[in-house]
């Protein structure tokens, strides 16, 4: 069952989407090399808590830390830890919090320092796939039709949507119905209505779709170790259009 | 934080074989009217079932590929 939230559920949905958006703001300015993901982690759970929210990654499903942080071949849910940041590195921030009850779940890949050109593209054009199926969140389409935006970006640029992961409905739970792949046939899938709230998350590899887990069953790399980056919002449908809740 | 994709959910037809090809692959004539390409399953094939044309058959269909399926039972 898809969920329609409320005006006043909409309404912190943007308040804790903002909170998070800054957050990720402040986040991805302390990426520099030389700090460990460890270092930002702590960073992300003291500034969600100095706000009043609850890091909702943290025990989530087991997860160990409040941020996953994903780098370079990794595409998503890297726990942080040791790791020190490298000139060159792409760094994948994906960051989820909790206010009054209400969810937003945010993130981004930040480069540093000095990447391959062909990482600057595949920022670029996933951050473009992101805001091409953000265009079609408006009521009257299908998930399908945002899932086609960002596939036919994606692919027109020579690089490759993940299809094992995908983005999800979202609001008093982090997952919730619908699915919201990013590849797709555009009409197809469930209808969007006013009232729903989308985390639209495409995640993007160089080379092929391919990922596999690592064994601590949580960190995804690409299958063929090429670069992987990451874009996501969580989306509210309203009759004015999409709104970008975690825009900073 | 993304969500693992759940696996597809199969659809379940029935139709009736129309000719085996090589390979152990069939064209079925489906009840909706529709001609889709078939493959027995793994314990289709290991009870040595000899599925023949005339045989109505059930089938499982993935919703992505509907021009494709696999035999999962032969219904008498």
């Amino acid at each position: 069952m898809i969920t329609i939230k409320s005006e006043s559920e909409l309404g912190l949905m943007r308040e804790a989407g903002r909170l998070l958006g800054d957050t990720l703001d402040q986040l991805e300015a302390a990426v520099r090399p030389g700090i460990t993901t460890g270092e930002i982690d702590q960073l992300a759970d003291k500034l969600i808590r100095q706000h009043g929210a609850i890091p909702g990654f943290l025990g989530y499903n087991g997860f160990p830390k409040s941020l996953c942080i994903s780098v370079n071949e990794e595409v998503v849910h890297g726990i942080p830890g040791k790791r020190e940041i490298k000139d060159g590195d792409l760094v994948s921030l994906d960051c989820g919090l909790i206010l009054d009850g209400l969810w937003a779940d945010s993130g981004r890949t930040v480069m540093v320092g000095n990447v391959s050109d062909e990482a600057k593209r595949l920022v670029e054009v996933t951050r473009e796939s992101l805001d091409r199926g953000i265009e079609q969140a408006i009521p009257g389409n299908r998930v399908g039709d945002i899932s086609a935006a960002v596939q036919r970006h994606v692919e027109a640029n020579g690089f490759s949507v993940v299809r094992n992961f995908v983005g999800h409905g979202i609001g008093r739970n982090m997952h919730e119905e619908p699915q919201v792949p990013n590849f797709g046939v555009a009409g197809a899938g469930p209808l969007l209505r006013p009232g729903y709230a989308l985390a639209i998350e495409p995640m993007v590899n160089a080379g092929s779709h391919e990922v596999q887990m690592l064994p601590d069953r949580w960190t995804i790399i690409t299958a063929d170790g090429r670069l992987s980056a990451y874009f996501e919002h969580t989306v509210l449908i309203t009759d004015d259009g999409p709104v970008v809740a975690t825009a900073a | 934080m993304a969500c693992a994709m759940a696996p597809e959910e199969k659809v379940v037809v029935f139709g009736t074989i129309v000719e085996p090809l090589p390979n152990a692959i069939f064209r079925v004539s489906l009840e909706n009217g529709h001609k889709i390409l078939a493959h027995g399953s793994g314990s289709v094939r290991s009870t040595h079932l000899r599925l023949l044309a005339g045989d109505r058959v059930k089938i499982e269909v993935a919703p992505h590929d509907p021009t494709r399926g696999r035999i999962v039972e032969r219904l008498k």
